[in-house]
């Protein structure tokens, strides 16, 4: 019994949590993905000031960056049902919201949490990109929205990248607080798993290695697709 | 053609112009002198709207805009009849030159992408840089980053062509090569233009008319004979004197 760490026990465990890591990656990757709509969708709201939406969202940046993300996910599963269900009483249709799977409010949680972080990362991003780039493009008769989404966006994209990596890399990591609300992810996996085997030690070595797997391989990714929308500031086309 | 009416901007306190009245001919070549501080880059940067003048009327040919009042169609209407040559040049770097050229010829005027990419390396061409058709702005020299400006604008067909001190952020070396550009598109482009800068020889071997600007207002406008040879206001022959002798000293 001189072995701390059995390496066939940690065989086991790694079979029994690897399955949850696309489980992690989906609640990541949605959330990420809906996190970066909302995200230029706010920035673009306070570029432009849009009247009554731009304070809104000066608030929600404000707030969303301010709150712990598991205050604003509990707010999200323990909140968002009863508002609903108020409002649709009101409207005279009933819908039973305890039927919505808790993943649901996960992702709602960490898409609003992560998109205040964006909107900050991508008005950094948009306001890196020369003024003059924009006045070029609306001399030559282009409007705002074309100028934006075919010069400004692509040249934020790549001041943007590094930054929205690491915010993934957070998000991956966020997303084990998910188990707080009764999502059955990677943590929470590990969570159930060494409560019922006590292999403590050998439980978390394993998960800390699929975190940090998973990490380092959208890591790898990010650079690569850096690298790609970088594709200007190198040599001659090819 | 076209007309300032009263033309009035403020940035804060500070009044740049201060009632802007003057025609300028259509297909005549136009240059603006002045120090600096002027308002001459504010009144060729307020017709195409790229800054909003307070008041006054902006006209072109048939479109009349009063600038209090502005519409974003009437904005955007002006901006498609004219162009922009910039200081800083302003090529879009993430674009080849090709690509800078041919952006408002598929995206404004919506051609096909052949067409378009047949009308670019024709204006590239024209200022000599076909062979750099497939360069991204950072490859590129300063004077040949302002010469596919140039080309930028040319090939919008455009009515107007504003140039905003074209000459001033490059090396002195490079000034030449843009200045032989824009001698030759004078020739050959029937488009109104009007020109920003501090190249009095320029000014004397092109323009069709001077407007010489001190401190929001025209102090004086005319052909270039006139204005750089016989200037009638003390101002005039102020700023011109210095410009003159500065120019030989440095020869």
């Amino acid at each position: 019994m001189n072995i701390i760490i059995e390496p066939y026990i940690l065989m086991e465990i790694f079979y029994k949590l690897v399955r949850y890591v696309p489980v992690t990656l989906a609640i990541a990757v949605t959330s990420m993905l809906l996190a970066s709509i909302l995200g230029i969708l706010v920035m673009v709201i306070r570029m432009k000031k849009v009247p009554v939406l731009s304070p809104i969202a000066d608030l929600y940046v404000l707030l969303g960056r301010a709150l712990p993300t598991m205050i604003v996910l509990y707010i999200v599963f323990f909140a968002l049902p009863i508002i609903l269900m108020v409002f649709s009483e009101s409207t005279g249709k009933k819908f039973d919201f305890n039927q919505i799977p808790a993943v649901t409010f996960a992702i709602i949680g960490l898409t609003l949490s992560t998109g205040a972080y964006l909107a900050e990362i991508f008005r950094a991003a948009v306001q890196s990109v020369e003024k003059g780039q924009m006045e070029a493009a609306l001399s030559i008769g282009m409007t705002w929205w074309q100028g934006f989404y075919r010069i400004i966006l692509r040249q934020a994209a790549v001041f943007a990248m590094p930054l929205m990596a690491n915010q993934f890399l957070n998000l991956i990591k966020n997303t084990s607080i998910a188990f707080m609300i009764t999502v059955m992810e990677l943590f929470g996996a590990a969570n159930v798993l060494s409560a019922s085997n006590n292999r403590y030690l050998e439980v978390y070595v394993v998960v800390a290695l699929l975190y940090w797997g998973t990490s380092i391989t959208f890591e790898k990714i990010f650079l690569v697709i850096e690298d790609k929308l970088a594709f200007f500031k190198k040599g001659i086309k090819q | 053609m076209i007309t300032f009416k009263n033309i009035h901007k403020s940035f804060g306190d500070n009044q740049v112009l201060k009632g802007i009245n003057c025609t300028i001919p259509t297909g005549s070549v136009t240059v603006i002198l002045g120090p600096s501080g002027s308002g001459k880059t504010t009144l060729l940067r307020s017709i195409n709207f790229l800054e909003k003048a307070d008041r006054g009327e902006i006209i072109l040919d048939d479109l009349h805009i009063n600038v209090e009042k502005a519409s974003k169609a009437e904005i955007h209407k002006i901006r498609q009849h004219t162009a922009m040559v910039f200081q800083m040049y302003n090529l879009f770097t993430n674009k080849t030159a090709l690509e800078n050229v041919m952006e408002g010829l598929t995206i404004v005027k919506k051609l096909p992408k052949h067409e378009a990419k047949e009308q670019a390396l024709f204006y590239l061409e024209k200022v000599g840089l076909v062979n750099k058709a497939d360069a991204y702005p950072h490859e590129l020299s300063g004077g040949q980053q302002q010469r596919i400006g140039i080309a930028r604008a040319l090939a919008l067909n455009p009515d107007v062509i504003l140039f905003d001190e074209p000459t001033s952020a490059l090396d002195p070396e490079l000034v030449g090569e843009v200045l032989e550009v824009m001698q030759t598109v004078v020739q050959e482009v029937n488009s109104t233009m009007l020109v920003v800068t501090h190249e009095i020889n320029f000014a004397r071997e092109v323009a069709d008319n001077i407007i010489f600007m001190d401190h929001g207002v025209i102090v004086e406008q005319g052909p270039p004979e006139e204005i750089l040879s016989n200037p009638k206001e003390e101002r005039t022959k102020q700023f011109l004197s210095r410009y003159i002798s500065f120019n030989e000293y440095d020869i």
